[in-house]
Order: structure tokens, then C-alpha cells, then sequence
């Protein structure tokens, strides 16, 4: 199987957005809760409509579906179809949760999509590479959220644990110094944020 | 009727249609906008006696296409002999001079061809058009079958229908009969053409690599493959869905920000074959089309199997009169356009439309056709619950390796307008699958 500059670079980032779908859904409905007894209606409203369907807001959820959307399709020949209609359907889930009355159980279903979508990428592409490329991704994009989220040290220590595994199989060039600096830092007693977010952010060399 | 039990199923399947994402492209005011193909679950079927015969018909056809297009570029016999003006070629945009004496591999230049036809009410098959240079289409009845017989495979149980599948096997064995040593693959020109669907999906299920221009690059008079750790993989066969002037900046289109640098010139030495081959416009060019069964006898000593709707070339006198005598009746088109732009119905124009068309017509003979308008026989589509009849072609198509072979399928396009003759997609028309019967 060869694999071009262009398509391993969109396998990462399709890892990568799809993970900050995921996991940036599955922060929201742990606060959505909350957020139901804000007596705020119109702050509230606001907040939902900017993070979910804001597709202006380069962080929304919309915004991070549509640049996986982006990735998969032009990636039909190495994921296949089968793959990639999870995309498009999370892409239509998202669409009709912005017109639901029942929010959150259209949301629920983007990211029963997103979990499918993985799935079948691991069961269904036969190139190793390419699939390593897509958890790879993932796991990137774990860390760093989770860095920038300020979820415990635990998890991110969990989250850095796995990256390093998966990154040594996948025979991507990687920076080899931001790699056991992440492994020093998780080693620490308390994570330092910031700089869990440079090394990991700087740990692909894809184009060099 | 067959496919009585289908439409039942039809909303279910255009659900499995949007989640495949089987869409096309479409610019609308400058901006790029992606479309579901509207598919109808009625199809089309022709039954194995008529298939025979459209299938003998469109293999003499395309022979006799692929020998001109070898003729013009190498002895140019037809015009000494003078069937054909000599005007007809070189004045249309389709003849590239860069191909003079180019021979591709294997001596083929039309390896699919997306041959245009409509069934008039008399139940004769005319051809339409001859699509030579890169018709797309194939990739939208495969997949709606698929998701049919996944719908409704009871349908497929009880009638016997050729598998139109095997489309990615037949394009295969195509790319691979030509191929010059090396890989297979399908060049895109990204995402924002409107057939980027097809060209994905038709690299899935052939298994070629689906490359832009900038994973491909010429060394040392071959062609490469890059790879994502910088190897290079040499490539024996390009079915590309670029146009010729966008192909290769250094041989044709000069400003071209997309195309591979020198691809023509090793072409050209015979170190790899492109598919379809350049050049190809100058037998597709809508004013040769009248010719066509001229080059039939010509080539092939043989008389045409499939007739070309009645047409008139202005450009010669005798023609010039009939036009104008009966243009209210006829269908104009300007051989320089596509996708049903430039078409004419002479009865809807205004008198001042009528006067300015034939001031124009007159000033340039060259630049258009005239047709009859053929009755198509109508096809039903269901819409609201009901079937209504719609006006419906037949792209057929046929793909060249050792011998010409006419796919058991075809795509069929329709109007959504009641009153229109006008069928391709990017003016909304729909799609329906092609069903060829077996023999009993």
C-alpha cells in the first residue's frame, strides 16, 4: 500500500478532529446538565448555539465535524465507503440536532456515530499504517484537549501512557525529544499544562 | 410491470444513497456546493433482445471513433479522401495539435466512452452524443445497485437482471491492458470537481490509487508515485479525470496551476498510457458527430447498426436552407458547449430571439448543429407518491482493452421538469438505474 505525503497528513487529522468532536461532545453533555437549572435562558442559549453549530467558531463542534467531514471524503479510497458514512452521518446527526427540540439525544447520536466511525476504521482498513494513523491522531488530540480542558492528572497522565505506545508502532518520524519530555512530565507528581500542550503539539515531523 | 414492488423501498434507499455520500459538485454564483444526485427507484430496463442489439451497435460506433481519432493524428486519409471537410477538424476546439503522430499504448485512444442515446416513442434507439474524452456517470447506477439489492433483494430474486457490479472489473482490466509497467491510477483534480464522488469511489472499488498532480511527478522520462517517506513507485497507467489542457503546463495550458510537468512528453515516448487519450476532442466535437456514420462505412465497410438523430451542419449550403426553412421545429446546439448548455428549442424563442439567432447562425455556420427534436418515449419517476412520466437518455458505456465491451448497465438521466428535454445533473436532472434483462 503507498500512502502519499497529503493522505497521512489528512489520516492524523482525521484522528485528530474526530477526537475533538468526541470528546468535546462528551464534555458537553456532562455539563448540560447544569446548564439546564441556569436560570440564564439566553446566556445558555447562546452558549449551546457558539459551541455546538457555530460552524464561524473554529472550536465548535460543527466546526470539527466539518474539517473530519473535510478529510474523510477525500480519503473514500483508503478508509472506504463503509468508513466513511459514519462521517456523513454524524454530519447529518449534528444538522438535526440544531433543529431538535431534543438536544442532547440528537447529539447522543453524533457521537454513537464518531465511536462507529472508529470502529470500522479499525476493523475495516487493511493498511496497517493508515490505520495507526488515524488512532494516532486520536490519541494526539487526547492529550492535548485534555491538557487544555484541565482534566485531571490522572487522565492525562493515562492519556500520555497510551500515546506513547501507539506512537512507537505506527513508524511515523516523530520528535524523539518532545516525545521523552511528555514522558517526564507525566512522570511528574503535577502536570504542567502548558508545557504537556508544546511537546505533544510539536511530537509529529509529517512533512519534514 | 417488473419493478412493481420498488418504490415501496424508494425512500430508504436515497437514505442509503445520502449516507454513502453519493453526491456531485455544483458552483452556483461563484460558490462550490455539494448535491445530492436525486435518484428514482424506477428503473430503467432494456431487454436482452434490444441490449443485443444497442451492444453491436455502439462496439461498431466506438471502432470507428478510435480509427478516426488514430487517422487524423497519423495519415489523415478521411480528409484526403474527403469524407470529412477538412474544417470540421482543425477549426474545433477538440484537435490538439501537440498529438500529431502520438500513438498511444496499444493504438487506443478511446478507452470508455460514454455514448449519449434516447428511445423515441417509435421505439427506435438514436444516439445523441459521443462523450470520448473523460464521461463520468458509471459510478452512480453501480453503487444505487448495490444499495437496491441490499434494500430489496427479493426484487432481484424473482427477476433476472445482469449484474452491472462487475463496472470497477471492466475498468480495471482496461487500466491494466494499457498499462506501461507499473501502478494504476486514478488522477483527480481534487475535491471540487463535480465528479469527485465518482472518482473516489470508482478508486475503491478498483483498488487504483486515487492521486492528485502533486503525488505525481516525471523523472527521468517516467512517470512516479511519491510515497508519504519520499519513495517513488513508478506508474504504468493514468486514468485521469483532467482535462487536456489542464493535463500538463509545459505542453498545454500555459497558466495551468494544477497538471504534471512533461507527463504528455513521456506519453509521448510510450512510457505511459493515458486514459482516455489526449486529442480525443476532436471526434467528440458535436459538429463530427454528423460524420459519424460516414466514418462507419469508411473504417469499418459496413453499414451503421445505430442511428444519429436527423441533423443538419448549416455550415453547408444545402442544410443551411432546410434550417432555415423549418427552424421553428428544430433543436440548435452550439458544438462548443456541454452539459446541456448551448441547446436551442427554436420554438421558444421570441421573434427578436428568433431574428438575432439566425443573424447569428448565419454569420457563424460552424459553430452550431441542428437537430430534429426527437420524441423521446417518457419514462415514469415517482414523485409524491405518484409515477409521472419525465423525459429520460441513456449514457451507455464502452470500454476498450483487447476488444470493445458495452457495459450490462448504463446510466439514465432524467428531467425533473415536465417540460423539458433538458436531463443532466448539474440542471437538476435525476438518476435511475439501468436494468439489462438476461436471455431466457
Amino acid at each position: 500500500m503507498f500512502l502519499s505525503i497529503e493522505n497521512s497528513d489528512r489520516l492524523l487529522w482525521l484522528g485528530r478532529y474526530s477526537e475533538r468532536v468526541y470528546t468535546g461532545l462528551r464534555s458537553f453533555a456532562e455539563k448540560f446538565d447544569s446548564i439546564t437549572d441556569s436560570a440564564d435562558y439566553e446566556s445558555k442559549y447562546d452558549f449551546v448555539k457558539n459551541f455546538c453549530f457555530d460552524e464561524k467558531n473554529p472550536s465548535s463542534i460543527r466546526s470539527s465535524l466539518l474539517r473530519a467531514y473535510d478529510n474523510a471524503i477525500v480519503l473514500r479510497d483508503e478508509i472506504g465507503s463503509e468508513t466513511f458514512s459514519y462521517v456523513q452521518l454524524a454530519l447529518y446527526e449534528i444538522n438535526k440536532a440544531e433543529k431538535s427540540k431534543t438536544l442532547m439525544l440528537n447529539l447522543l447520536k453524533v457521537i454513537d456515530n464518531i465511536v462507529a466511525f472508529w470502529g470500522m476504521a479499525d476493523d475495516r482498513i487493511q493498511d496497517e499504517h493508515a490505520r495507526g494513523l488515524i488512532k494516532l491522531g486520536k490519541r494526539i488530540e487526547r492529550v492535548d484537549l485534555y491538557a487544555r480542558m484541565n482534566a485531571s492528572d490522572e487522565d492525562i497522565k493515562r492519556e500520555i501512557s497510551r500515546l506513547t505506545y501507539r506512537i512507537t508502532k505506527t513508524g511515523l518520524r516523530y520528535n524523539s525529544d518532545n516525545l521523552e519530555k511528555l514522558k517526564a512530565l507525566a512522570n511528574e507528581e503535577k502536570i504542567n499544562h502548558s508545557e504537556v500542550i508544546s511537546a505533544v503539539e510539536n511530537l509529529i515531523e509529517l512533512n519534514s | 410491470m417488473l419493478a412493481d414492488g420498488l418504490y415501496k423501498h424508494a425512500d430508504s434507499v436515497n437514505e442509503l444513497l445520502a449516507r454513502y455520500g453519493v453526491k456531485f459538485g455544483i458552483y452556483k454564483n461563484g460558490e462550490f456546493k455539494e448535491q445530492l444526485f436525486p435518484f428514482d427507484i424506477i428503473p430503467r430496463v432494456i431487454s436482452a433482445e434490444d441490449f443485443n442489439f444497442l451492444e453491436r451497435g455502439l462496439k461498431q460506433r466506438v471502432k470507428a471513433l478510435n480509427e478516426f481519432i488514430r487517422d487524423i493524428y497519423s495519415k489523415r486519409q478521411i480528409i484526403k479522401d474527403k469524407v470529412i471537410a477538412e474544417e470540421f477538424i482543425y477549426s474545433g476546439s477538440g484537435y490538439l495539435v501537440q498529438c500529431d503522430g502520438v500513438t498511444p499504448p496499444k493504438n487506443i485512444y478511446a478507452h470508455i466512452s460514454g455514448i449519449d442515446l434516447v428511445q423515441g416513442k417509435n421505439k427506435n434507439w438514436y444516439i445523441l452524443e459521443d462523450n470520448l474524452r473523460i464521461p463520468s456517470g458509471a459510478s452512480y447506477p453501480m453503487i444505487a445497485r448495490d444499495l437496491c439489492r441490499k434494500g430489496v433483494p427479493e426484487m432481484f430474486e424473482e427477476n433476472r437482471i445482469e449484474d452491472n457490479r462487475n463496472y470497477a472489473e471492466l475498468l480495471r482490466k482496461t487500466m491494466e491492458y494499457v498499462n506501461t509497467g507499473g501502478l494504476s491510477v486514478i488522477l483527480t483534480p481534487g475535491r471540487f470537481n463535480a465528479a469527485y464522488f465518482e472518482h473516489s469511489y470508482l478508486a475503491e472499488q478498483t483498488g487504483a490509487h486515487l492521486v492528485t498532480c502533486d503525488d505525481l511527478t516525471v523523472e527521468n522520462e517516467n512517470l512516479y508515485f511519491i510515497d508519504y517517506s519520499g519513495k517513488k513507485e513508478k506508474v504504468g497507467a493514468v486514468y485521469r479525470r483532467i482535462s487536456d489542457e489542464y493535463l500538463d503546463p509545459v505542453n498545454f495550458y500555459r497558466e495551468s496551476l494544477i497538471g504534471i510537468p512533461h507527463i504528455f512528453d513521456i506519453y509521448r515516448k510510450g512510457n505511459v498510457a493515458l486514459i482516455n487519450a489526449p486529442g480525443n476532442g476532436v471526434a467528440d466535437d458535436k459538429g463530427i458527430y454528423y460524420f459519424v456514420p460516414a466514418m462507419i462505412k469508411y473504417y469499418l465497410g459496413e453499414e451503421p447498426i445505430l442511428q444519429n438523430a436527423p441533423t443538419y451542419l448549416p455550415y453547408y449550403e444545402d442544410d443551411m436552407k432546410y434550417v432555415l426553412e423549418n427552424f421553428d421545429k428544430l433543436v440548435l446546439k452550439d458544438v462548443a458547449e456541454a452539459g446541456g448548455y448551448g441547446v436551442v428549442f427554436a420554438n421558444k424563442l421570441s421573434k427578436q430571439e428568433k431574428e438575432n439567432f439566425i443573424t447569428l447562425l448565419k454569420s457563424e455556420p460552424r459553430r452550431f448543429i441542428a437537430q430534429e427534436v426527437i420524441d423521446f418515449l417518457d419514462l415514469d419517476i415517482y414523485e409524491d407518491g405518484q409515477p409521472v412520466p419525465r423525459k429520460a437518455d441513456l449514457r451507455a458505456f464502452v470500454l476498450m482493452a483487447d476488444e470493445p465491451v458495452v457495459w450490462k448497465s448504463g446510466l439514465t438521466r432524467f428531467s425533473r421538469n415536465p417540460d423539458s428535454f433538458i436531463v443532466n445533473s448539474s440542471q437538476g436532472g435525476g438518476f435511475k438505474d439501468t436494468w439489462v434483462l438476461k436471455s431466457k
